[in-house]
């Protein structure tokens, strides 16, 4: 009975903890849209729906991992993240060159070189939760060694 | 193994917040360039070509300074031809500075003519590209392009030739008179020499005579020749040869029929 209740305690805790995590998130991109992207949603075709389903996406995932904390599916959700953030940029930035056009005009964006360091820090993420969860199962077989 | 796992955190995060921090004011950057164009002006080099002149400013009140900034315009005919081209290059404008260029194009007529004579003759229409390259925040390169046509007017539109008139001038001779007309269409006036030489129909010079002209731009011509020619040698039907000598084109290979 007691077990039970911490182990609601503590899913609760997960879910508030989530909850507030993915608020904070949110409001970080709605600050960010109105301050600046908002501005660039005109000249760029969905852009708001391209972004805000990054956003979700990226609030699932995070939810998601904060919830399973404490197992090794934390990780994993961990590593998702990482690696949807690598491909969403490249399939979302067509491989980095952006290009919009408008009436006769066109523009075209290089990200390229952004987009390598967003890959780059995304795969030291992805290392992270990979070493992560290795320590996860190390610890875990520690204990059940004692 | 926390302690490498919670360095990489550390040192992941603190390069996210970095890189967002950098993109955003980087895009912000882009609200505080300012590029005013001056006047376009038209003028002749010394080597007898047409110069656009575009003056440009370029202010940089951003945070980061602008590289690479390079501005090309392409002239093109309907047979994408490049009729002209031109490039200006600014290296670096640093932030808080200002560069003032004038962008040139320059056009070879004569260049022009020996691709395609229509451009003398018949009014078409020029294809413009431009396209804008720079690179913000060292890091972003952008480019911008666009295209429009702008009307061409041939300086001499509608040449025409009229028939000769002959004028007994004495026995061995007669007075040709030979009328000549065209539109100037094109955006500059075409002062020069016409010169004619009349053939008849073996190919036997039989007189010849220049006229000066000076012909406002969107004004029309019409003069005439008088030269002589021997009476022995004309025939009912022939050719002229007609050479244009301008400051800005000449051309030399106009061959008119006349009589049946």
């Amino acid at each position: 009975m007691a077990d039970s209740k911490t182990k609601l305690k503590q899913l609760t805790f997960k879910a508030l903890k989530a909850t507030i995590k993915g608020i904070l998130f949110y409001s970080a991109y709605l600050i960010l849209w109105m301050l600046f992207l908002a501005s660039l949603s005109g000249l760029i075709p969905n852009l708001q729906q391209t972004v805000e389903t990054f956003v979700v996406i990226y609030i699932i995932l995070m939810i998601v991992g904060e919830i399973t904390s404490g197992t090794i599916f934390k990780h994993f959700f961990d590593a998702a993240k990482a690696l949807f953030v690598i491909c969403y940029l490249i399939l979302s930035l067509k491989g980095g060159i952006f290009s919009v056009g408008y009436q006769n005009l066109s523009l075209v964006v290089d990200f390229r070189p952004l987009i390598a360091i967003v890959t780059l820090l995304s795969l030291f993420g992805f290392a992270k939760s990979i070493f992560q969860a290795i320590n996860f199962l190390n610890e875990k077989a520690e204990r059940l060694q004692i | 193994m926390q302690i490498p796992i919670r360095i990489i955190g550390i040192t992941t995060t603190f390069f996210w917040i970095f890189l967002i921090a950098f993109f955003v004011s980087a895009v912000y950057s882009v609200k505080d360039l300012h590029f005013d164009f001056g006047e376009p002006q038209m003028n002749v080099t010394a080597d007898n070509r047409i110069l656009f002149s575009l003056p440009l400013n370029i202010t940089n009140k951003g945070f980061y300074s602008l590289r690479s900034f390079n501005l090309t315009t392409q002239i093109l005919d309907a047979e994408n031809f490049v009729v002209a081209k031109g490039t200006t290059y600014i290296p670096i404008i640093n932030k808080d500075e200002a560069a003032t260029v004038t962008h040139n194009v320059t056009i070879d007529l004569n260049a022009l003519l020996q691709h395609d004579e229509n451009f003398l003759f018949n009014d078409t229409e020029l294809k413009i590209y431009e396209t804008v390259g720079m690179v913000i925040a060292d890091l972003i390169p952008i480019q911008a392009s666009t295209n429009y046509s702008m009307p061409w007017g041939a300086p001499l539109y509608n040449f025409a030739l009229g028939q000769p008139q002959y004028v007994a001038a004495n026995s061995t001779h007669f007075l040709v008179r030979l009328p000549i007309s065209f539109e100037n269409h094109v955006f500059f006036d075409v002062s020069g020499n016409i010169k004619i030489k009349m053939y008849n129909n073996a190919n036997l010079l039989l007189g010849e005579a220049q006229i000066f002209m000076d012909v406002p731009q969107q004004s029309s011509y019409n003069g005439f020749f008088e030269f002589y020619v021997s009476r022995s040698g004309t025939t009912d039907n022939g050719y002229f040869s007609v050479s244009i000598l301008t400051p800005l084109f000449s051309y030399e290979n106009l061959v008119v029929s006349y009589g049946g």
